[in-house]
């Protein structure tokens, strides 16, 4: 969940007023919005956004925007969008893409601003609204990276193409000298963060004016002269590349109204493709693309759970910044510029709900009879942990990932069968178990102070691999119990496994088992319906030693799907 | 400090109403007197000390003769004199060494006992140098060193209680060092003499106006009982107030004793449970969900891979390609999908679950209409494990199914589980926001406790999910944060002590 921070003057000065806490508390869900903090001292103001699909609000002026037309505000009418019927004129703003950049980063688009020289809110919150948008939207620069340039030192049509890495060279930000692109990706900040996405292509994506002067090498940085904007620059150019081209419209689209709502002109800039997009192979931006969606009342007031008439939705939406008609029993909306979110009528529906008030719909009571029920397992379960409860035992719960340390190393185990974690956070959890018994000698090595007699169990899941299975895998509800004391040995286990199988009625065979965990000659597997449902015994000596217990300990391992199968 | 009655030991009760102000009380005249062991006599001595009821009055020292092996063997088989005595008097003189070999004595002590003997006229040597009797019966003293060797087999004699005459006899068969070979060791024993207090002969009078005389019955037996020997007695009373002794018993974890409850309040609502393996496919625990294959939250830091097998084998038919088409295109959902081209590589990618929703998910194909269910189901995610992150957790999640269902039923139901899972007092919805979901609503609580907080997420399914797994009515999905409910109820505050391995803690632990 991106998290911004507001200057609350600018904030509120965009707002149209000002708000107090509790205030903006009462109305930050209208946008999903926490309140995270707010700093007196400096004027800060902390917000939460909590919908991945609303980057419009990850900015002041967006936030400002959604909540000002809520409190009744007409939402702005912006009209420097170009589409596909109607064209602005660019001017010389032009920027020329290469053939040679298609397969590596095929998408640039951009516009410039001017009328006013930037301050230092501006700035500030253009860097941040950059910083959320790439991140969080554009996937940490992936399909997204967006560079800001002082505009009076391009000379356009700006050229973005592949450039050779080792023979393009510039003074990138917080640099001195020139580096070239493969030395920026090795040795500049920037370039280890965000290198890694363009190194394993031949050429990389490059922006220059008409002159060869250098403006950005993107998605990693860019050039320390025209790149470097200041407070009271008074035209700046803004573009952005990467992958999805809707992506891009739609964040340049987010920037542009953010720039305009704060009283800049904006300025298109026309782009020249040499390849078809899905707008052609010139595009001037900002531009419009969005499709026009619309809603059956008869949906919404179904999914609302109350007649919603045309007036209702209108007006509901009118209050989330959406213009809209109807017309013939829907509601036909005109998709914000700065919002792509509308992928299914049900998403209409959300803006009415939530432009109708919270306090507006009123709950009641699902009144469909449906009968509980437990799942089969989980009423065994409960049978056996009774019995477990009888015999004295204490139940545990325990965490399913483990290291190779405790799940294998210790058990004298080969980790044959065990579930393997590709991308461990940590050596600590990099195996799911296999087994119960890890846990429970862990808990033995941990409770050498706790009074003895040591009588716990657990029933839990444990994975392995099956390699009969769809996932090459199966996952198992297991019984695992564990008794320690100065005489504990098998006979005193033997007895509880025959009180576990006697109670819950399954007949059961022994037969002595070899397994390594065990002391040779004192465990017994136990079969039931002729599978093989569990072991136990009297634990080897060299675990015991592994795990630094100093106590004879015996533990009984049972496959509770496999025991309440053979009834 | 008043002294309860009650606390005192029969040994103690017995021995205060027997003695009396001002006397002196020592071992010897209790195990006397009230023929108390040794122990239970020092037992006693050290309650009362204890207790201020008696105090030391002055150290004696005492000589004592302890019987020694040999001793012990005199006392069996008699002195060798009486034995020598005993043998001439019935088969007639002997030689020294012809009494030696018959009794299996050294010829020393055969010499020594004839020595003092022929001294007090009993023996004497004729002419043959053989040993003859010269009396009827053995002297006094073999009596009284017969007499001491017997007294001395129970306790050692202590020298303040023999006669003058037995401590003359006494002296001169025992020795201080090497006694091994002679019938006596002495010892010096320190003895303490104490005398009752002023709170004693307080508590004496006590005990003495209850009528309590410490030969109260105490556990009553099988046998008491078979005899009746009870009747006419009384029993001793207990302080009931003293602490019991700490017993180990068979228990629930308290934690899992929470989530059956929750289990049986969702089941009492008209909940079906449902449960699933721990190993699912990015198709479950995203695809299905309609969560962009390609969306930020899918990075590969957020969830588990399985490194082996790395892709499940196949994904049901039809769901894979209509989840497909609908991330595309939109399938027949009336949606326009989220246009891109699907991966029908990643979407077999395996995982550990990362959230209860994929149970939702995979029991819409197999619901009934009207249908409720719920699963609280392990999940795993890619984390710093800390007191607000474990590696794997419980979620708590469910769907309800139905013609009639819409967003005002969904707040009904949230408001349900705030009242009866949470014990909510007030409760507020706002708008929420899951790749799933559409609208999204949290629902926020005031408890009495905690305060405001978010109790869980909830919405109704996206068409793009419900319709794509076979269901054509509103699918209402929720899910519930009872972990920091779970919490409250444990008295915790850190996530990790759910899952602590250590006994001592878990069997202290108690639910609320």
């Amino acid at each position: 969940m991106p998290k911004i921070e507001a200057a609350a003057d600018s904030f509120f000065e965009f707002l149209g007023k000002s708000y107090s806490e509790e205030e903006l508390e009462t109305v930050f869900p209208v946008a999903k919005a926490e309140l995270d903090g707010w700093d007196r001292d400096e004027g800060i103001i902390k917000i939460e956004l909590n919908d991945t699909n609303r980057p419009d609000l990850w900015s002041t002026a967006g936030l400002a925007r959604q909540l000002r037309t809520y409190k009744g505000g007409d939402a702005p009418l912006y009209d420097f969008f170009s589409n596909a019927e109607e064209t602005f004129d660019s001017d010389k703003r032009v920027v020329q893409v290469h053939e040679n950049i298609q397969k590596t980063r095929p998408y640039i688009v951009g516009f410039s601003i001017a009328g006013k020289p930037v301050d230092e809110a501006t700035l500030k919150d253009l860097i941040q609204t950059q910083e959320k948008l790439c991140w969080n939207f554009g996937r940490k620069r992936k399909s997204i990276a967006m560079g800001v340039y002082r505009s009076d030192l391009i000379e356009f049509p700006v050229q973005y193409f592949g450039a050779d890495p080792d023979a393009y060279r510039f003074v990138p930000l917080q640099m001195e000298e020139e580096l070239s692109l493969r030395e920026i990706i090795e040795k500049h900040p920037k370039g280890r963060e965000f290198g890694p996405i363009v190194a394993n292509d031949a050429l990389f994506p490059f922006i220059t004016d008409n002159r060869g002067k250098v403006l950005s090498f993107p998605p990693v940085i860019n050039s320390a002269e025209i790149g470097a904007v200041q407070v009271g620059d008074e035209h700046l150019f803004i573009e952005l590349t990467g992958t999805e081209l809707k992506d891009l419209l739609l964040t340049a689209s987010i920037v542009a109204c953010d720039l305009a709502d704060a009283g800049f002109t904006i300025e298109p800039v026309k782009i020249e493709y040499p390849f078809d997009t899905e707008f052609g192979q010139e595009i001037t931006v900002p531009y419009y693309f969005q499709e026009p969606a619309k809603a059956e009342l008869k949906h919404v007031s179904r999914l609302l759970g109350e007649h919603i008439d045309g007036e209702a939705a209108v007006q509901a939406l009118k209050r989330m910044g959406i213009y809209s008609i109807v017309d013939d029993e829907a509601v036909y909306i005109t998709v914000p510029e700065y919002r792509n979110d509308f992928l299914h009528a049900v998403d209409i529906v959300e803006d009415i709900m939530i432009g109708r008030g919270m306090e507006n719909h009123e709950p009641i009571m699902p009144n469909t009879f449906t009968l509980g029920r437990l799942t089969p397992e989980e009423e065994f379960s409960r049978k056996v942990k009774d019995i477990m409860i009888g015999l004295g035992y204490q139940e545990m719960m325990y965490n399913y990932l483990g290291s190779k340390k405790d799940y294998i190393d210790k058990m004298r185990s080969t980790g044959e069968g065990i579930v393997q974690i590709a991308n461990p956070m940590s050596e600590n959890y990099e195996f799911v178990r296999n087994s119960i018994m890890p846990a429970l000698l862990e808990s033995e090595s941990v409770s050498g102070n706790a009074v003895y007699p040591h009588e716990i169990f657990e029933i839990g899941k444990v994975a392995f691999l099956e390699p009969s299975e769809n996932s090459g895998t199966a996952t198992r509800n297991y019984l695992g119990f564990m008794a320690a004391d100065s005489d504990m040995g098998f006979n005193q286990l033997n007895s509880h496994v025959s009180a576990v199988l006697f109670y819950m009625q399954r007949d059961y065979k022994l037969k002595e088992s070899v397994d390594p965990r065990f002391i040779p000659g004192r465990a017994a597997e136990v079969f039931c319906g002729g599978k093989r449902a569990g072991v136990f015994g009297e634990i080897h000596p060299e675990v015991l030693e592994n795990w630094g217990i100093q106590m004879p300990t015996a533990i009984c391992e049972l496959d509770l799907d496999i025991i309440m199968q053979c009834d | 400090m008043e002294i309860d009655m009650k606390n005192l030991h029969p040994l103690e009760v017995r021995l205060l109403r027997h003695v009396q102000a001002g006397e002196e009380i020592t071992t010897e005249r209790i195990v006397q007197e009230l023929n108390y062991k040794v122990g239970q006599c020092n037992q006693a001595f050290s309650w009362l000390e204890g207790k201020s009821c008696i105090q030391e009055k002055r150290r004696d020292t005492q000589i004592l003769y302890e019987l020694t092996d040999l001793g012990r063997s005199y006392k069996e088989e008699g002195f060798p004199a009486e034995r020598i005595f005993k043998l001439i008097r019935n088969d007639g003189p002997k030689s020294m060494p012809e009494i030696a070999e018959s009794l299996g004595l050294e010829n020393r002590d055969v010499g020594s006992a004839f020595g003092q003997l022929s001294k007090s006229g009993i023996l004497e040597m004729n002419g043959e140098r053989k040993v003859t009797a010269a009396a009827d019966s053995l002297p006094e003293s073999i009596t009284i060193l017969k007499e001491l060797v017997s007294r001395g087999d129970t306790a050692p004699l202590m020298e303040a209680e023999l006669t003058k005459d037995e401590k003359k006899h006494i002296k001169g068969i025992s020795k201080k060092r090497g006694a091994a070979s002679a019938p006596f060791k002495i010892s010096e024993r320190e003895v303490v003499v104490y005398t009752l207090t002023e709170k004693g002969e307080k508590l004496r009078q006590q005990l003495i106006e209850s009528g309590m005389t410490g030969e109260e019955l105490g556990a009553l037996t099988p046998e008491i009982l078979s005899t009746g020997s009870w009747r006419g007695k009384n029993f001793r009373s207990y302080n009931v107030q003293s602490p019991p002794t700490r017993v180990l018993l068979g228990r629930r974890n308290p934690y899992n004793a929470y989530l059956t409850w929750v289990k049986d309040k969702l089941i009492s609502l008209g909940f079906e449970e449902f449960d699933g393996p721990l190993v699912e496919t990015e198709f479950w625990n995203g695809d299905a969900l309609f969560m962009p294959q390609f969306h930020s939250a899918r990075d590969i830091h957020d969830v588990y891979y399985v490194k082996n097998p790395s892709h499940a084998e196949s994904i049901e038919q039809p769901y894979l390609d209509q989840i497909a088409s609908a991330h595309e295109d939109g399938w027949k959902t009336g949606s326009r999908g989220w246009g891109y081209s699907f991966d029908h590589d990643f979407t077999r990618r395996q995982v550990l679950r990362s959230q209860g929703t994929v149970l939702s998910a995979k029991t819409l194909p197999k619901a009934k209409v009207p249908g409720k269910y719920f699963g609280i189901a392990r999940c795993f995610r890619y984390d710093q494990v800390d007191a607000t992150h474990g590696a794997d957790f419980y979620q708590t999640e469910g769907i309800v199914l139905g013609k009639e269902v819409n967003l005002r039923t969904l707040l009904g139901l949230l408001k349900m589980f705030a009242e009866e899972v949470a014990g909510a007092e007030e409760v507020r919805y706002v708008p929420g926001y899951f790749p799933f979901t559409e609208p999204s609503i949290e629902v926020h609580i005031k408890h009495p406790k905690l305060g405001w907080f978010e109790l869980g997420g909830s919405g109704i399914f996206r068409p793009e999910v419900s319709k794509s797994l076979g269901v054509d009515v509103p699918v209402l999905a929720w899910g519930l944060g009872i972990d920091r409910m779970a919490l409250m109820h444990l008295g915790l505050n850190d996530l990790r002590e759910l899952f602590t391995p250590d006994i001592e803690r878990v069997r202290l632990r108690r639910g609320k």
